[in-house]
Protein backbone atom coordinates (compact mmCIF):
# COMPACT_ATOMS: atom_id res chain seq x y z
CA UNK A 1 0.00 0.00 0.00
CA UNK A 2 1.36 3.35 -1.03
CA UNK A 3 2.07 5.75 1.80
CA UNK A 4 1.39 8.81 -0.29
CA UNK A 5 -1.73 10.68 -1.30
CA UNK A 6 -2.16 13.90 -3.21
CA UNK A 7 -4.71 16.28 -4.67
CA UNK A 8 -4.59 19.31 -6.94
CA UNK A 9 -6.49 22.38 -5.80
CA UNK A 10 -7.30 25.12 -8.28
CA UNK A 11 -5.92 28.02 -6.28
CA UNK A 12 -2.56 29.76 -6.02
CA UNK A 13 -0.03 28.21 -3.67
CA UNK A 14 0.04 31.01 -1.08
CA UNK A 15 -3.74 30.91 -0.79
CA UNK A 16 -3.81 27.09 -0.46
CA UNK A 17 -1.11 27.16 2.23
CA UNK A 18 -2.93 29.90 4.13
CA UNK A 19 -6.30 28.08 4.01
CA UNK A 20 -4.65 24.77 4.98
CA UNK A 21 -3.64 26.40 8.27
CA UNK A 22 -6.89 28.28 8.90
CA UNK A 23 -9.30 26.82 11.49
CA UNK A 24 -12.25 26.69 9.04
CA UNK A 25 -10.44 24.62 6.44
CA UNK A 26 -7.83 22.70 8.46
CA UNK A 27 -7.97 18.97 7.63
CA UNK A 28 -8.41 17.38 11.06
CA UNK A 29 -7.21 13.88 10.34
CA UNK A 30 -4.07 14.84 8.46
CA UNK A 31 -3.21 17.48 11.06
CA UNK A 32 -3.40 14.87 13.81
CA UNK A 33 -1.54 12.06 12.03
CA UNK A 34 1.96 13.44 11.93
CA UNK A 35 2.14 12.98 8.17
CA UNK A 36 4.50 15.09 6.12
CA UNK A 37 2.68 17.64 3.95
CA UNK A 38 4.30 19.46 1.04
CA UNK A 39 2.93 21.97 -1.46
CA UNK A 40 4.03 22.47 -5.06
CA UNK A 41 2.89 24.63 -7.97
CA UNK A 42 0.88 22.48 -10.37
CA UNK A 43 1.68 22.50 -14.06
CA UNK A 44 -0.22 24.83 -16.36
CA UNK A 45 -3.18 26.67 -14.87
CA UNK A 46 -4.13 23.94 -12.45
CA UNK A 47 -3.23 25.59 -9.17
CA UNK A 48 -1.41 23.81 -6.34
CA UNK A 49 -0.54 20.19 -5.63
CA UNK A 50 -0.79 19.00 -2.03
CA UNK A 51 1.27 15.90 -1.21
CA UNK A 52 0.83 13.91 1.98
CA UNK A 53 3.42 11.29 2.94
CA UNK A 54 2.43 8.87 5.70
CA UNK A 55 5.73 6.97 5.79
CA UNK A 56 6.96 8.89 8.82
CA UNK A 57 3.62 8.95 10.61
CA UNK A 58 3.09 7.09 13.87
CA UNK A 59 1.81 3.55 13.38
CA UNK A 60 1.85 2.24 16.94
CA UNK A 61 3.26 -1.23 17.63
CA UNK A 62 1.77 -3.05 14.68
CA UNK A 63 3.85 -5.25 12.44
CA UNK A 64 3.63 -6.98 9.08
CA UNK A 65 0.15 -7.38 7.56
CA UNK A 66 -1.60 -5.46 10.34
CA UNK A 67 0.68 -2.52 9.67
CA UNK A 68 -0.10 -2.67 5.97
CA UNK A 69 -3.85 -2.76 6.59
CA UNK A 70 -3.69 0.09 9.06
CA UNK A 71 -1.78 2.11 6.53
CA UNK A 72 -4.49 1.47 3.91
CA UNK A 73 -7.17 2.76 6.25
CA UNK A 74 -5.11 5.80 7.18
CA UNK A 75 -4.46 6.61 3.54
CA UNK A 76 -8.20 6.39 2.77
CA UNK A 77 -8.88 8.88 5.57
CA UNK A 78 -6.13 11.16 4.31
CA UNK A 79 -7.70 11.08 0.85
CA UNK A 80 -11.10 11.96 2.36
CA UNK A 81 -9.49 14.97 4.01
CA UNK A 82 -7.83 16.03 0.77
CA UNK A 83 -11.06 15.76 -1.22
CA UNK A 84 -13.04 17.66 1.39
CA UNK A 85 -10.41 20.39 1.50
CA UNK A 86 -10.50 20.70 -2.30
CA UNK A 87 -14.32 20.78 -2.34
CA UNK A 88 -14.44 23.36 0.42
CA UNK A 89 -11.84 25.64 -1.18
CA UNK A 90 -13.08 25.36 -4.77
CA UNK A 91 -16.86 25.30 -4.25
CA UNK A 92 -17.44 26.62 -0.73
CA UNK A 93 -19.35 23.49 0.33
CA UNK A 94 -18.80 19.79 1.01
CA UNK A 95 -20.51 17.47 -1.50
CA UNK A 96 -23.25 15.57 0.33
CA UNK A 97 -25.92 13.13 -0.74
CA UNK A 98 -28.67 11.14 0.90
CA UNK A 99 -26.47 8.03 0.68
CA UNK A 100 -23.51 9.86 2.27
CA UNK A 101 -24.97 12.81 4.19
CA UNK A 102 -21.71 13.62 6.02
CA UNK A 103 -19.84 13.90 2.74
CA UNK A 104 -16.96 11.63 1.75
CA UNK A 105 -15.88 9.41 4.63
CA UNK A 106 -13.89 6.19 4.50
CA UNK A 107 -15.95 4.72 7.35
CA UNK A 108 -19.12 5.23 5.31
CA UNK A 109 -17.90 3.37 2.23
CA UNK A 110 -19.16 -0.05 3.29
CA UNK A 111 -22.18 1.15 5.24
CA UNK A 112 -24.07 3.43 2.90
CA UNK A 113 -27.60 4.34 3.85
CA UNK A 114 -30.31 3.99 1.19
CA UNK A 115 -30.40 7.07 -1.04
CA UNK A 116 -33.68 8.40 0.33
CA UNK A 117 -34.36 11.74 2.03
CA UNK A 118 -33.29 11.81 5.68
CA UNK A 119 -35.52 12.15 8.69
CA UNK A 120 -34.96 15.10 11.03
CA UNK A 121 -33.09 12.99 13.56
CA UNK A 122 -30.78 11.60 10.87
CA UNK A 123 -30.09 15.13 9.61
CA UNK A 124 -29.14 16.19 13.11
CA UNK A 125 -26.87 13.19 13.50
CA UNK A 126 -25.11 14.03 10.24
CA UNK A 127 -24.56 17.60 11.46
CA UNK A 128 -26.83 19.32 8.93
CA UNK B 1 -43.31 12.49 -1.37
CA UNK B 2 -43.86 9.49 -3.62
CA UNK B 3 -40.75 7.92 -5.13
CA UNK B 4 -39.77 5.06 -7.37
CA UNK B 5 -37.70 2.83 -5.09
CA UNK B 6 -35.36 -0.03 -6.00
CA UNK B 7 -35.89 -2.95 -3.68
CA UNK B 8 -33.79 -5.68 -5.21
CA UNK B 9 -32.92 -7.16 -8.57
CA UNK B 10 -35.72 -6.57 -11.13
CA UNK B 11 -37.98 -5.03 -8.51
CA UNK B 12 -39.01 -1.39 -8.13
CA UNK B 13 -42.06 0.08 -6.49
CA UNK B 14 -43.56 3.48 -5.80
CA UNK B 15 -43.45 4.25 -2.08
CA UNK B 16 -43.91 7.10 0.37
CA UNK B 17 -40.58 8.55 1.52
CA UNK B 18 -39.70 11.65 3.58
CA UNK B 19 -39.61 14.98 1.70
CA UNK B 20 -36.09 16.01 0.64
CA UNK B 21 -34.20 18.70 2.56
CA UNK B 22 -31.40 21.06 1.58
CA UNK B 23 -28.13 19.31 2.56
CA UNK B 24 -25.74 22.07 1.57
CA UNK B 25 -25.97 25.72 0.56
CA UNK B 26 -25.75 25.01 -3.14
CA UNK B 27 -28.60 22.52 -3.31
CA UNK B 28 -31.95 23.15 -4.93
CA UNK B 29 -35.03 21.03 -4.50
CA UNK B 30 -36.97 20.43 -7.69
CA UNK B 31 -40.52 19.14 -7.86
CA UNK B 32 -40.45 16.68 -10.74
CA UNK B 33 -43.19 17.33 -13.29
CA UNK B 34 -42.12 14.86 -15.95
CA UNK B 35 -39.47 12.24 -16.19
CA UNK B 36 -38.14 9.58 -18.53
CA UNK B 37 -36.72 6.12 -18.07
CA UNK B 38 -33.25 5.97 -19.53
CA UNK B 39 -31.74 2.86 -21.08
CA UNK B 40 -29.03 3.05 -18.45
CA UNK B 41 -31.68 2.75 -15.69
CA UNK B 42 -32.03 -0.85 -16.81
CA UNK B 43 -28.50 -1.62 -15.59
CA UNK B 44 -29.54 -0.52 -12.11
CA UNK B 45 -32.91 -2.26 -12.32
CA UNK B 46 -31.40 -5.63 -13.20
CA UNK B 47 -28.58 -5.40 -10.67
CA UNK B 48 -25.76 -5.06 -13.22
CA UNK B 49 -24.25 -1.98 -11.55
CA UNK B 50 -22.72 -2.69 -8.13
CA UNK B 51 -23.29 -0.65 -4.93
CA UNK B 52 -27.09 -0.48 -5.24
CA UNK B 53 -28.90 -0.54 -1.91
CA UNK B 54 -32.39 -1.62 -1.10
CA UNK B 55 -34.44 1.59 -0.81
CA UNK B 56 -32.47 3.63 -3.35
CA UNK B 57 -34.58 6.07 -5.36
CA UNK B 58 -34.02 5.79 -9.11
CA UNK B 59 -34.13 8.33 -11.90
CA UNK B 60 -31.85 10.80 -13.63
CA UNK B 61 -33.81 12.19 -16.59
CA UNK B 62 -36.24 14.78 -15.30
CA UNK B 63 -37.61 18.28 -15.42
CA UNK B 64 -39.68 20.23 -12.97
CA UNK B 65 -40.19 23.28 -10.85
CA UNK B 66 -37.80 24.69 -8.26
CA UNK B 67 -39.45 24.72 -4.83
CA UNK B 68 -36.52 25.61 -2.58
CA UNK B 69 -32.92 26.77 -2.96
CA UNK B 70 -29.97 26.80 -0.60
CA UNK B 71 -28.40 30.08 0.58
CA UNK B 72 -25.57 29.76 -1.92
CA UNK B 73 -27.74 29.51 -5.03
CA UNK B 74 -28.00 32.89 -6.74
CA UNK B 75 -29.26 32.02 -10.19
CA UNK B 76 -32.44 30.05 -9.44
CA UNK B 77 -35.51 30.76 -7.38
CA UNK B 78 -38.66 29.00 -6.33
CA UNK B 79 -41.07 28.77 -9.22
CA UNK B 80 -38.44 28.51 -11.98
CA UNK B 81 -39.10 25.71 -14.44
CA UNK B 82 -35.99 23.69 -15.16
CA UNK B 83 -34.66 20.84 -17.26
CA UNK B 84 -31.94 18.94 -15.44
CA UNK B 85 -28.94 17.25 -17.04
CA UNK B 86 -28.00 14.09 -15.17
CA UNK B 87 -24.35 14.74 -14.39
CA UNK B 88 -23.71 17.09 -11.50
CA UNK B 89 -21.11 19.80 -12.01
CA UNK B 90 -19.67 22.22 -9.45
CA UNK B 91 -18.65 24.81 -12.04
CA UNK B 92 -15.50 25.71 -10.15
CA UNK B 93 -13.00 22.90 -10.71
CA UNK B 94 -10.57 22.71 -13.62
CA UNK B 95 -12.69 20.13 -15.46
CA UNK B 96 -15.89 22.20 -15.19
CA UNK B 97 -14.10 25.35 -16.30
CA UNK B 98 -13.05 23.41 -19.39
CA UNK B 99 -16.60 22.13 -19.99
CA UNK B 100 -15.70 18.56 -19.03
CA UNK B 101 -18.72 18.33 -16.74
CA UNK B 102 -18.91 14.54 -16.61
CA UNK B 103 -15.60 14.43 -14.75
CA UNK B 104 -16.34 17.24 -12.29
CA UNK B 105 -13.80 16.86 -9.49
CA UNK B 106 -16.02 17.94 -6.62
CA UNK B 107 -19.59 16.72 -7.07
CA UNK B 108 -19.24 13.00 -6.33
CA UNK B 109 -19.66 12.33 -2.60
CA UNK B 110 -18.32 8.79 -3.06
CA UNK B 111 -15.37 9.58 -5.29
CA UNK B 112 -13.21 7.16 -3.26
CA UNK B 113 -15.25 4.15 -4.38
CA UNK B 114 -15.26 5.25 -8.01
CA UNK B 115 -11.53 5.87 -7.88
CA UNK B 116 -10.90 2.39 -6.53
CA UNK B 117 -13.05 0.79 -9.22
CA UNK B 118 -12.26 2.90 -12.29
CA UNK B 119 -8.90 4.39 -11.40
CA UNK B 120 -10.43 7.86 -11.71
CA UNK B 121 -13.74 9.09 -10.29
CA UNK B 122 -16.54 10.52 -12.42
CA UNK B 123 -18.82 13.41 -11.52
CA UNK B 124 -21.79 12.76 -9.27
CA UNK B 125 -24.89 11.59 -11.15
CA UNK B 126 -28.48 11.84 -9.96
CA UNK B 127 -29.93 8.56 -8.77
CA UNK B 128 -27.28 6.34 -10.27
CA UNK B 129 -25.85 3.84 -7.74
CA UNK B 130 -23.67 4.69 -4.77
CA UNK B 131 -20.60 5.06 -6.97
CA UNK B 132 -21.99 8.34 -8.21
CA UNK B 133 -25.05 8.88 -6.14
CA UNK B 134 -26.87 12.07 -5.48
CA UNK B 135 -30.58 11.87 -4.95
CA UNK B 136 -32.70 13.21 -7.78
CA UNK B 137 -34.05 16.67 -7.25
CA UNK B 138 -31.03 18.67 -6.26
CA UNK B 139 -28.72 20.76 -8.36
CA UNK B 140 -25.34 22.42 -8.11
CA UNK B 141 -24.53 25.89 -9.31
CA UNK B 142 -23.45 25.33 -12.89
CA UNK B 143 -26.21 22.90 -13.44
CA UNK B 144 -28.65 25.47 -12.24
CA UNK B 145 -27.23 28.00 -14.67
CA UNK B 146 -27.32 25.44 -17.42
CA UNK B 147 -30.93 24.62 -16.82
CA UNK B 148 -31.91 28.25 -16.73
CA UNK B 149 -30.23 28.80 -20.05
CA UNK B 150 -32.41 26.15 -21.54
CA UNK B 151 -35.59 27.85 -20.58
CA UNK B 152 -36.74 29.82 -23.57
CA UNK B 153 -39.11 32.76 -23.54
CA UNK B 154 -41.46 30.70 -25.60
CA UNK B 155 -41.47 28.04 -22.96
CA UNK B 156 -42.30 30.55 -20.26
CA UNK B 157 -45.26 31.82 -22.25
CA UNK B 158 -46.68 28.55 -23.32
CA UNK B 159 -50.06 27.52 -21.92
CA UNK B 160 -50.20 24.50 -19.62
CA UNK B 161 -50.33 21.20 -21.41
CA UNK B 162 -48.47 22.29 -24.51
CA UNK B 163 -45.38 20.25 -25.34
CA UNK B 164 -42.29 21.67 -23.76
CA UNK B 165 -38.69 20.71 -23.23
CA UNK B 166 -38.12 17.02 -22.67
CA UNK B 167 -35.19 15.61 -20.70
CA UNK B 168 -33.45 13.63 -23.36
CA UNK B 169 -32.69 9.97 -23.12
CA UNK B 170 -33.94 7.53 -25.66
CA UNK B 171 -37.54 7.86 -24.55
CA UNK B 172 -38.34 11.33 -25.91
CA UNK B 173 -39.04 10.04 -29.36
CA UNK B 174 -42.17 8.56 -27.92
CA UNK B 175 -43.10 11.81 -26.25
CA UNK B 176 -42.24 13.77 -29.37
CA UNK B 177 -44.53 11.58 -31.38
CA UNK B 178 -47.39 11.51 -28.97
CA UNK B 179 -47.61 14.87 -27.30
CA UNK B 180 -47.73 17.32 -30.20
CA UNK B 181 -50.46 15.29 -31.80
CA UNK B 182 -52.85 16.52 -29.17
CA UNK B 183 -52.30 20.06 -30.33
CA UNK B 184 -52.85 20.93 -33.92
CA UNK B 185 -50.85 23.87 -35.04
CA UNK B 186 -47.11 24.27 -35.12
CA UNK B 187 -45.23 21.05 -34.93
CA UNK B 188 -41.54 21.31 -34.58
CA UNK B 189 -38.69 20.30 -32.42
CA UNK B 190 -35.47 21.92 -31.36
CA UNK B 191 -32.64 19.64 -30.29
CA UNK B 192 -30.04 21.19 -28.04
CA UNK B 193 -26.76 19.39 -28.62
CA UNK B 194 -26.31 17.22 -31.68
CA UNK B 195 -24.29 14.41 -30.11
CA UNK B 196 -25.39 10.77 -30.41
CA UNK B 197 -28.48 11.24 -28.24
CA UNK B 198 -29.45 14.42 -30.10
CA UNK B 199 -29.02 12.63 -33.43
CA UNK B 200 -31.30 9.91 -32.20
CA UNK B 201 -33.95 12.44 -31.21
CA UNK B 202 -33.68 14.04 -34.67
CA UNK B 203 -34.03 10.66 -36.36
CA UNK B 204 -37.07 9.91 -34.20
CA UNK B 205 -39.01 13.04 -35.14
CA UNK B 206 -41.99 12.20 -37.37
CA UNK B 207 -41.18 12.89 -40.98
CA UNK B 208 -44.32 14.99 -41.42
CA UNK B 209 -42.80 17.63 -39.20
CA UNK B 210 -40.62 20.32 -40.50
CA UNK B 211 -36.97 19.29 -40.11
CA UNK B 212 -35.73 19.55 -36.53
CA UNK B 213 -33.57 22.50 -35.64
CA UNK B 214 -30.41 21.37 -33.91
CA UNK B 215 -27.58 23.19 -32.22
CA UNK B 216 -24.21 21.68 -32.78
CA UNK B 217 -23.14 22.62 -29.32
CA UNK B 218 -25.15 24.14 -26.58
CA UNK B 219 -23.52 26.81 -24.44
CA UNK B 220 -25.02 28.09 -21.21
CA UNK B 221 -26.06 31.71 -21.53
CA UNK B 222 -24.62 34.12 -19.00
CA UNK B 223 -26.94 35.50 -16.39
Amino acid sequence: VSARASVTVGRARDEVERLWQSPDYRPEYIAGSGAEVTFADALGDRGTEIHVDLAGAKSGRLAGLAKKLARGVRRAKVKDDLRRFKQHVETGVIARSEGTPEGERAERKLSQRPAQPLSDSELEKAGI
Amino acid sequence: MRANVWSGRNTVQVENVPDPKILNDRDAIVKVTSTAICGSDLHLYDGYIPTMKRGDILGHEFMGEVVETGKGVGNLQAGDRVVVPFTIACGDCWSCRHELYSVCENSNPNAGIAEKMFGQPTAGIFGYSHITWRLRGRAGRVRARAIRGRRTDQDRERPPGRPGPVPVGHLPHRLLRRRPMRHRGRRGVAVFGAGPVGQFAIASAPSAWRPPTATERWTPSSE
